[in-house]
């Protein structure tokens, strides 16, 4: 028995273009190795999108590799992961079962209140799958609390279990204050924990429970995924032994720099040194700035022309964090008033001045509570995301007193 | 209902001669009436009393013994009674009350206790529910609440032999904070008797999901598997743990700081160092963490035989005390341990919570986080005289620091006489259940937050289920029954049915 196990391929994942393509694309490649190794099946353990109602684009990627799939006579098993999951049953999923293009393995019935899931048996090599979806902040429990786990662990054969779940006992440092189940609520003595949601590479047996396995995602998720796992992969389990395939779809190159007690100059130079005499075809650059700068502001360490240069030498994408990136001339203010207003107000006193306007203090409190009230306008309900966006805009620029055009 | 007369005494020692048919027994509550206020008394001893001489007494039961004669005394209930020594709990003024500071009328009736003399036991903030009063071996329905948070962050003793209820009381305990947002319970179970994996225990609480079990033997569904992480381990968890030389500690000190998480690995596949040490004391180093930690080396790779795991398991320590900080129950199961491993279990997530403790202290964010009380079942293992000899551990830490940082221990034990005498005076709550053992009641005596010097022999006769909490929290010495934890689990499940709500189970497809 051959399969693959792909978990949180997150199609139509990442708002910039190029890196929902190169996302689309690691689906692509996934898929033609399955082709190419000639698996049996394919499991996809949730979050095979990004959204229950996804973009045309991903969807079309989707279906067209699911076609292919079918075509070899390869069939997809999957159970629907917090992304790809709605509770009004509006999701992509069911229109893609509806197609016969995959098959959820989260079905059975419910008998004095416990649910006996049923197995979906696999023709070809007589795997028998089901499993459990994932939901959004881990309201699956109550599902997996009334499973009646008996006949499940009584069905002899080759079992698989899929769900889409962090698990307490596998979750890594860093991870702490995820919500997770314990392993117990998983039945027990199947061959093969095909996990999904928590996006790293592992496997691992405990006691009853053989095979407990997260291929991570099939391409990073986001900028510290891109900095940590540098690519997303899958796992092909082949007669008992399981091996990592990644998916190098571009290279990643990820530079963090401590700018503790440096100069927005010297973090530039530091930047430039990592950078020199390198060459970036086909790779997205990481760049994460920490740290408390010993002087200047944030907006002063000229990023622009980095990127530039980075994009000079063929960079495919760049990219900056710098959300621990912290300058003395904005210090934490501790204030203890009671209502939002007061704070606000004592953070804009505590403030005012830094910025030139060229307006008096008074002017400037009032530009700043008038500007902050334009932006907290929320989006109304069937307002459009352009509309809203372009509205707030205009708010914003009236506010500024500013020319339309700059917006 | 007049239950006798005061007739002569001194203040804490009051005699008072029992009415006929009346039956006193040994703390028995009985109150005085006094101008403007009431006296609460307790029973401390019962004594015979006679209008009769000794000689008397000694005739007249040799005539019905050797003669079998039929004599009767005339009157006998005005010649021959019982007499009573009672001492003053609280003088009772409206609904307050207050340390008894004069005698009560001398000549004056008592009474036995009734619900309206006890108005001023009211219900304080964070109720923690312990029983019910208790006046000798009756049970009044009066319940006894004592203020959770301010108990459990000042700790709590729970002093007894054997059979008399340790468990009963502890699993009560749990089972009021359950529900509770003030506070959190770290279990270190060596009888794996709390959850109730085989019967009734905290698992059938209706708030079920805020108990978190922690087992290494097949965790039943919704428990976790306990499994630890060698690099969670520090060298400050050993402390009590393992009696290590100094050789030793500086070679483990050395590791620690080479390789920092690694170093339980380091040592165990004898990684070079970088400084000089005997090789005898790395191999004894070795093979004393390979017995304490049961994994072996093969192939130059660790074999984890264990709870102590080189792979997963790496946020264990880091859950259980997001769990406690959510405050809720955490049982660990250690009933498989060896004592050694139990307490390097208990020392792990105790240093990690009095770390995290410590440092919301000094953000000044404690007031947001629940108190957390660690029960400690046999507590001299790690707070015994011998053992803090050898070196501070983290309990005795707590035990002296933690009031500050909301950090309580809850240490239950046979032998309270083993605790120092000034951990044993840190402890300000201390529910006395029956100790038969006159050093060991001596031990609590001399350490009690109210004066017991007359209660000897009442905490000798404490039957099961009976207590006495004696506390910087209470009013008085207050004597209670506990319930039985069985039967509070089914009236408290009668009168909190958990709302039922039905699965919709959207998103599975459903025949």
């Amino acid at each position: 028995m051959k399969f693959a196990h792909l978990a949180d391929c997150h199609i139509g994942a990442w708002r910039d273009p190029r890196l929902r393509d190169i996302n689309a694309k690691a689906f692509e490649a996934a898929v033609d190795t399955c082709i190419w190794e000639n698996v049996d099946f394919v499991l996809i353990s949730g979050d095979l999108f990004n959204t229950s109602i996804p973009a045309i684009d991903g969807l079309k990627v989707a279906v067209s590799r699911l076609k292919q799939l079918k075509q070899h006579n390869i069939p997809v098993y999957m159970v629907a992961g917090s992304h790809d999951f709605s509770p009004s049953g509006r999701t992509m999923l069911d229109v893609l079962e509806e197609a016969e293009l995959i098959a959820n393995v989260v079905k059975g019935s419910v008998v004095d209140n416990r649910l006996k899931l049923d197995f979906t048996v696999d023709k070809k090599t007589g795997a028998k799958i089901t499993g459990m979806l994932g939901k959004k902040g881990m309201l699956e429990k109550a599902y997996y609390e009334s499973i009646d786990a008996k006949p499940l662990e009584a069905e002899p054969g080759f079992k698989i279990f899929m769900f889409h779940t962090a698990l307490t006992e596998l979750k890594p440092k860093g991870l702490e204050k995820m919500d997770s189940s314990p392993v117990s609520m998983l039945p027990r003595g199947f061959d093969y924990y095909a996990g999904g949601h928590v996006h790293i590479i592992k496997e691992e047996s405990l006691p009853g429970y053989k095979n407990i396995v997260y291929p991570g995602p099939l391409f990073p998720n986001s900028f510290r995924e891109l900095e940590e796992l540098k690519c997303g992969g899958f796992y092909i389990y082949d007669n008992g032994s399981m091996t990592y395939r990644p998916l190098q779809i571009v290279n990643v190159f990820s530079i963090a720099i401590d700018c503790s007690q440096k100069t927005p100059e010297q973090v530039e130079a530091e930047l430039r040194k990592e950078t020199e005499k390198k060459e970036f075809v086909n790779t997205i650059v990481t760049i994460r700035l920490e740290g408390t700068l010993k002087s200047g502001k944030i907006s002063e360490i000229n990023l622009k022309d980095i990127f530039t240069e980075l994009y000079e030498k063929s960079a495919f994408f760049v990219m900056h964090s710098t959300s621990g990136l912290a300058t003395k001339e904005f210090e934490e203010i501790k204030v203890s008033r009671q209502s939002v207003e007061d704070v606000e107000d004592a953070l804009i006193r505590e403030h005012i001045g830094q910025s030139r306007l060229g307006i008096g203090e008074t002017d400037e409190i009032g530009l700043v509570k008038e500007l902050i009230r334009a932006l907290n306008i929320e989006k109304q309900e069937g307002e459009k995301s352009a509309d809203y966006e372009a509205r707030i805009k205009k708010d914003a620029v009236a506010t500024l007193n500013l020319k339309e055009d700059f917006s | 209902m007049v239950k006798g007369r005061i007739i002569s005494g001194q203040f804490g020692s009051i005699m008072v001669r029992q009415k006929s048919g009346a039956e006193l027994e040994l703390g028995e509550l009985l109150v005085a009436e006094a101008a403007g206020s009431k006296i609460l008394m307790q029973v401390i001893d019962l004594v015979y009393g006679s209008q009769l001489s000794q000689q008397s007494l000694e005739l007249i039961s040799g005539l019905k013994l050797e003669e079998n004669a039929d004599l009767e005394f005339m009157d006998a209930e005005l010649r021959n009674y019982n007499l009573a020594v009672l001492k003053n709990l609280v003088t009772i003024k409206g609904n307050s009350a207050m340390m008894p500071k004069s005698l009560p009328e001398f000549f004056s009736e008592v009474r036995q206790v009734e619900k309206d003399d006890i108005k001023f036991l009211t219900k304080p903030k964070n109720p923690l529910f312990v029983g019910k009063l208790r006046s000798g071996s009756k049970t009044l329905d009066v319940d006894i609440f004592i203020r959770g948070d301010e108990v459990f962050s000042h700790h709590i003793l729970i002093p007894a032999t054997t059979g008399k209820g340790k468990s009963n009381l502890t699993s009560c305990i749990l089972w009021d904070c359950i529900d509770k947002d003030y506070c959190a319970n770290l279990v270190l179970d060596p009888h794996d008797e709390y959850f109730g994996r085989t019967g009734i225990g905290l698992k059938d609480h209706p708030m079920k999901e805020k108990v978190v079990y922690y087992t290494p033997k097949s965790p039943p569904p919704g428990a976790r598997s306990l499994r630890v992480n060698i690099k969670s381990l520090r060298p400050g968890h050993f402390n009590g743990v393992a009696n290590f030389s100094d050789a030793q500690r500086q070679g483990i000190a050395a590791y620690f700081r080479r390789f920092r998480e690694n170093w339980v690995e380091a040592i165990l596949l004898e990684k070079e160092v970088g400084v000089d040490f005997q090789e005898a004391t790395l191999a004894v180093l070795k093979r004393r963490l390979m017995e304490l930690l049961d994994i072996d080396v093969f192939d130059g790779k660790l074999v984890c035989n264990d709870i102590f795991t080189g792979s997963g398991a790496e946020t264990t320590v880091e859950d259980v005390c997001n769990e406690l900080e959510k405050a809720n129950t955490v049982i660990i199961d250690t009933s498989s341990f060896s004592g050694a491993v139990e307490i390097l279990v208990g020392s792990l997530v105790s240093t990690e919570i009095f770390r995290r403790y410590r440092s919301y202290k000094m953000k000044g964010s404690i007031r947001e986080k629940p108190v957390v009380s660690i029960i400690l079942e046999e507590a001299p293992r790690v707070l015994g005289r011998e053992v803090l000899e050898q070196g501070q551990n983290i309990f005795a830490t707590i035990a002296r620091e933690g009031r500050k940082f909301k950090i309580g221990l809850m240490a239950i034990t046979q032998l309270p006489s083993l605790i120092p005498r000034e951990i044993l005076a840190n402890m300000n709550t201390k529910i006395i259940l029956g100790i038969e053992m006159a050093p060991e009641r001596q031990s609590i005596i001399e350490s009690a937050s109210q004066d017991l010097s007359a209660d000897n022999r009442t905490i000798a006769s404490l039957d099961i289920g009976e207590a006495i909490i004696s506390s910087n929290f209470v009013k008085f010495a207050t004597p209670i029954k506990i319930p039985l934890f069985e039967e509070l689990v089914k009236e408290y499940q009668n009168t909190h049915n958990a709302e039922k709500y039905s699965t919709n189970y959207s998103g599975v497809k459903l025949k």
